[in-house]
């Protein structure tokens, strides 16, 4: 072998001087597959490296440490400012009102001290500094986003009422260094943390966050004094983000949209395979005689297969090369957008771990898409190879390959596995994909089968077109296959965004309410109810008590050493609502154990979400316990409920009975539908007569939520349309592999009087069969995919859209037609002459 | 579709001063210098010359494949130089069947396929019915669903002449029809030509190499450098038929 390698390069090489230019379309679908894993490996690793080059900046500090509704206790704060600089930031949700109360906005109201930003800076319009900004002079000072301004109606120098206080907006926030992403539901408003009080905010139970942020002091370390805190105050009730966390919403979203869109790029790659298993195929059908000479001057099947494999090698080197270039680039062409949508400095580099790992997927998938064509070429006699046109190859590749291409496969199943953030999901798409190329594979037969089994129409357009479909050598397997499945990833991605949007913009509004009001106080629970029971047209009031609290144990074990599944770890991190309840509240399903009765007055017992309670291995009877303000709570679990988090109204994971919480400071949180036209009168009377209460719009939280999923479905469909693109490529390559045999077959046709409409009509109804093949396959397979990924993947009810569906059914007829008939166009314009002459 | 009789005589076919000239990177290249011939229903004319005399050429212009650069071209009442492409396909899917020596059937169709595509193409309802017929009078009724790969040599060449004999011909051309044959498998195919020309009172315009073949023709046409330098009279094909 080590003999015979340096031969069969130098047989391939020079073979490669018999018109190359056919593997273009080889190199352009290897390319295309790399180009969009690399680029969507490298845009994430730019945004990750933006992420930890500001993570400073990003956090506010070294440290940061975070209560929900109170602040550090005197000995706590003091142990910080021996070892750091600390900064101290409140965030909570509020109402901006005008002084006339004609116009109110919810907004992110973030109160912060003299010592912010500890990192980064403020950007504001007029520029001043932030303490003047912010500072007392005739009233508070306040900044704010431009939406604010523009929803209210005010200008620089206006006043504005946040609760009880006065505030004049002093400039325009144009940049928050600490902001990251976040979701909003309204604009974000800087006060001074000293003017907090004056609102009427801070009341007992308020969900009011508070932030500190610490700078460390050499010598110290922010690793020292993370484990110092953890030494020193073991029981408190603080969240300490470090560094390497400091946007972890971010960091969740990049890594979440990543893998979505490799998944969608492998599948431009997989229909790239399938360019590039066409294309060798060609290739080699036109090598045939060559490896046939070969072959009787004593060229061995293992020579054969060296020079050609040398040769697929080289064009894949090539498509590989060119692919992670186009992908490499990707980070410097988006970084400015990406960059201002994702709030942070997209950091455009080489980065080499992206690009390997899909020069790594690019090689295997080239490998395991040329190995058989190559297989079945060295395996055959050349006698039979003259005539594989119409008798198909009989030979079979040896044991051996069979065993290199599975091996191949597993390889590229592993890397898909090992290389996605969620395991299961890549294994789903991997299982998904391989049904789907099964599927076409199978219907590309059934139509060939059908096509040779159809009464002979009266046309001869047709039935040559219907002829073409089950031929010999026919282009149907493959124009079937690459163009149905670039069809099936378009017709998946459409219909998810397309559900999502439908659950979004009309689903969830139609049984939403209308308005969610936080921060009733106990004493305003009885007149809110009466204010809002009292509307006219109003429905659906429901109101419950709302605390913050930490699970801290299950069945007494520290949830630090509990193993809970992925999809549940969120209930553990950081604070949950809670509620407390004598009965049910409407609407429950009891799926386990009963309700306490309503004057229960013994030992504290929970409710819990039964899926979560299934996450944790938790049973009726086993204990939870609760960190609330400070304070463990240990509940028995008496019952497990049914949630449906997909609706909108008020839920909890946990509902605990009367008792021990009773007494605890909490507010209420209400929920009330009310008819289209009257929220702002609504919001007004509230806001009159309750201050402190805040309104949060459904309509408009449901709006952020479908500019952010509009975001990424721009991104996902670009990736599609890669794939699209990849299937059109491997159409061309078809149509061309063909072009010589169809010119050669409509100049006899012309011979025996065929006229150029005759011709063109035989195409165009081929083409269009296989464009209506694709899409009768790709719409529903489309949509099965697109089901499984809302309900399996997103845990959401699949809302169906048709639109989508019919525009991929009049794509892939479309383009079945237009590639189709480019690529034939010449041999409807073919002289004969020339073609007829004897040899 | 019947042909027109407008013709300026009752000649099948009658050329007035064809000539062809191609482009050729060295040059124009005169193929046919201006050729006059006529050729009345029912001959048989065979015409022989050395390589590169325009004997194929003249074939192809006879059959509208090839269109002359100057004299006129009358077949059966029409003038094919003033005909554009589609007219000149109706021409032939009514009136003319054509032989090659490479057959050139289609090699994804079967060989029943191959010789209904002209009775489909001139709209016979019975097309394959027709076909069958034909491919069984020339003795291949067992092959109808072989592809043109699956067949011998003479076994392609009956297919061709089944093909262009479907439509029943008023005018059959044969391009060196036995050029890749070997003898025996040649007289046989010839032989069925002939008796399907006889059948169908086809005319027949047949370029050869083979001195015994274009004897058998009625006829003998003799180019050179795209001119014909002799026509005369075959005695053993007049013989044969007296």
């Amino acid at each position: 072998m080590r003999r015979r390698l340096p031969v069969s390069l130098a047989l391939g090489w020079r073979d490669l001087k018999g018109g190359a230019r056919r593997l273009r379309i080889f190199v352009a679908c290897l390319a295309l597959g790399v180009a969009a894993i690399a680029g969507v490996g490298s845009l994430a690793a730019a945004v990750r490296a933006g992420i930890a080059a500001d993570a400073r900046t990003l956090l506010g500090g070294d440290l940061e440490l975070r209560l929900a509704h109170r602040e550090i206790a005197p000995e706590q704060r003091s142990f910080l400012v021996e070892r750091a600089q600390v900064s101290e930031v409140a965030q909570l949700r509020a109402m901006a009102r005008r002084p006339d109360n004609e116009a109110r906005r919810l907004v992110e109201l973030k109160a912060v001290d003299a010592a912010y930003p500890l990192a980064g800076s403020v950007h504001l319009a007029p520029s001043l500094s932030l303490g003047e900004a912010l500072g007392k002079v005739d009233g508070w000072g306040l900044l704010a986003e431009r939406s604010l301004l523009d929803r209210l109606g005010i200008g620089v120098g206006d006043e504005v009422l946040i609760g009880e206080g006065r505030y004049v907006l002093r400039a325009v926030l144009e940049r928050e260094p600490d902001r990251g992403v976040q979701a909003f539901f309204g604009p974000r408003a800087l006060v001074a943390l000293e003017s907090l009080p004056g609102t009427g905010l801070l009341q007992p139970g308020s969900l009011i966050y508070r932030h500190y942020r610490l700078a460390v002091l050499p010598p110290e370390t922010p690793e020292a004094v993370a484990e110092a805190l953890e030494r020193r105050f073991p029981d408190a009730a603080w969240r300490v983000r470090r560094l390497d966390e400091a946007a972890p919403g971010l960091q969740r979203f990049v890594t979440r949209t990543e893998l979505y869109l490799t998944l969608v790029a492998l599948s431009a790659l997989l229909v790239g395979g399938l360019g590039v298993a066409h294309a060798i195929s060609a290739w080699l059908e036109t090598r045939t005689q060559t490896i046939a000479i070969l072959k009787s001057l004593g060229a061995g099947r293992g020579t054969v297969l060296s020079a050609y494999a040398a040769q697929a090698g080289l064009f894949a080197a090539i498509g590989i090369a060119i692919g992670l270039g186009l992908g490499a680039a990707l980070p410097w062409l988006a970084a400015g957008p990406l960059g201002e949508r994702l709030g942070v400095e997209v950091r455009p580099a080489l980065y080499p771990a992206p690009l390997g790992l899909a020069a790594l997927f690019g090689a295997l998938t080239a490998a395991l898409f040329t190995l058989w064509p190559l297989a079945r070429a060295a395996a055959i006699p050349p006698a039979t190879l003259f005539r594989d046109l119409v008798a198909p190859m009989a030979a079979r590749p040896t044991g051996r390959r069979l065993a290199a291409l599975a091996a191949i496969g597993l390889a590229l199943a592993g890397l898909l596995v090992a290389s996605a953030s969620d395991w299961k999901i890549a294994l789903g798409f991997g299982a998904g994909a391989a049904a789907a190329v099964l599927v076409f594979r199978l219907a590309a037969a059934l139509m060939a089968a059908l096509a040779s089994r159809a009464p002979r129409l009266p046309k001869p357009a047709w039935r040559l077109a219907v002829a073409n479909l089950h031929r010999p050598g026919a282009a149907t397997p493959s124009a079937v296959l690459s163009l149905g499945l670039g069809i099936t990833v378009m017709t998946t991605v459409l219909l998810v965004e397309g559900s999502l949007k439908t659950e979004i913009e009309r689903t969830l509004p139609a049984a939403a309410p209308t308005f969610y009001f936080i921060d009733i106080q106990p004493a305003q629970r009885e007149e809110f109810r009466a204010l809002l029971a009292g509307w006219p047209g109003a429905s659906g009031y429901d109101e419950v008590p709302m605390l913050r609290g930490r699970i801290t144990r299950l069945k007494d074990v520290p949830v630090e050493r509990v193993a809970v599944p992925a999809e549940f770890e969120w209930v553990l991190q950081g604070d949950r609502g809670i509620t407390w309840a004598a009965d049910p509240p409407a609407g429950t399903r009891i799926v386990e154990g009963r309700w306490w009765e309503a004057n229960h007055s013994g030992p504290l017992l929970v409710s819990l979400d039964a899926e979560i309670a299934a996450g944790f291995g938790l049973r009726i009877g086993d204990t939870v316990s609760v960190n609330v303000l400070g304070r463990e709570l240990t509940a028995e679990i008496a019952n497990l409920r049914e949630v449906d988090w997909n609706q909108l109204g008020i839920n909890f994971v946990m509902v605990f009975s009367p008792g021990a919480l009773q007494s605890a400071p909490q507010m209420a949180l209400a929920t009330i539908r009310v008819p289209p036209g009257e929220e702002d009168a609504l919001e007004r009377a509230v806001g009159a007569r309750f201050a402190n209460i805040s309104a949060i719009r459904v309509a408009e939280a449901l709006q952020t939520m479908a500019r952010i999923l509009s975001g990424v479905g721009q991104a996902v469909q670009a990736v599609a349309g890669v794939t699209l693109a990849a299937g059109l490529l491997v159409l061309a390559g078809v149509a061309a592999a063909l072009r010589r045999r169809r010119i050669y077959e409509a100049v006899v046709l012309k011979v025996l009087g065929a006229t150029r409409a005759d011709l063109f009509r035989a195409l165009l109804a081929e083409h269009a069969m296989i464009g209506l093949a694709a899409a009768a396959v790709a719409a529903p397979l489309g949509t099965a995919a697109a089901y499984a990924v809302i309900r399996m993947a997103m845990e959401l009810p699949f809302r169906f859209t048709l639109l989508p569906v019919l525009l991929t059914v009049i794509l892939s007829i479309s383009f079945a037609t237009i590639f189709g008939i480019g690529g034939s166009l010449r041999a409807v314009a073919a002289k004969a002459a020339p073609y007829l002459r004897a040899p | 579709m019947p042909l027109t009789t407008a013709s300026p005589n009752s000649a099948l076919i009658r050329l007035v001063n064809l000539e062809l000239k191609l482009a050729s990177p060295a040059g124009p290249v005169n193929i046919l210098r201006g050729i006059d011939l006529e050729i009345a229903s029912g001959e048989r004319v065979g015409i022989v010359g050395p390589s590169g005399s325009g004997k194929s050429t003249l074939l192809m212009v006879v059959g509208g494949l090839e269109r002359p650069t100057g004299g006129e071209v009358w077949v059966d009442g029409l003038d094919l130089a003033g005909l554009e492409e589609d007219r000149l396909a109706r021409f032939r899917r009514g009136a003319v069947g054509i032989v090659f020596q490479s057959f050139h059937l289609i090699a994804t169709m079967s060989a029943l396929e191959n010789v209904a595509v002209p009775l489909e193409l001139a709209g016979a309802s019975d097309a394959f019915e027709r076909a069958r017929a034909e491919l069984a009078r020339v003795g291949l009724a067992e092959r109808l669903e072989h592809y043109p790969g699956q067949l011998s040599g003479g076994e392609q060449q009956r297919v061709a002449l089944a093909r262009a004999f479907a439509i029943g011909p008023r005018l059959l051309l044969a391009d060196e029809p036995t050029g890749n044959l070997d003898g025996e498998t040649g007289r046989a195919v010839m032989a069925l030509m002939f008796e399907l020309a006889d059948r169908h009172e086809t005319t027949l315009l047949l370029v050869t190499h083979d001195a015994d073949l274009a004897a058998s023709c009625d006829r003998i046409l003799q180019l050179q450098d795209g001119r014909i330098v002799a026509d005369r009279r075959s005695g053993s094909r007049a013989a044969a038929r007296a």
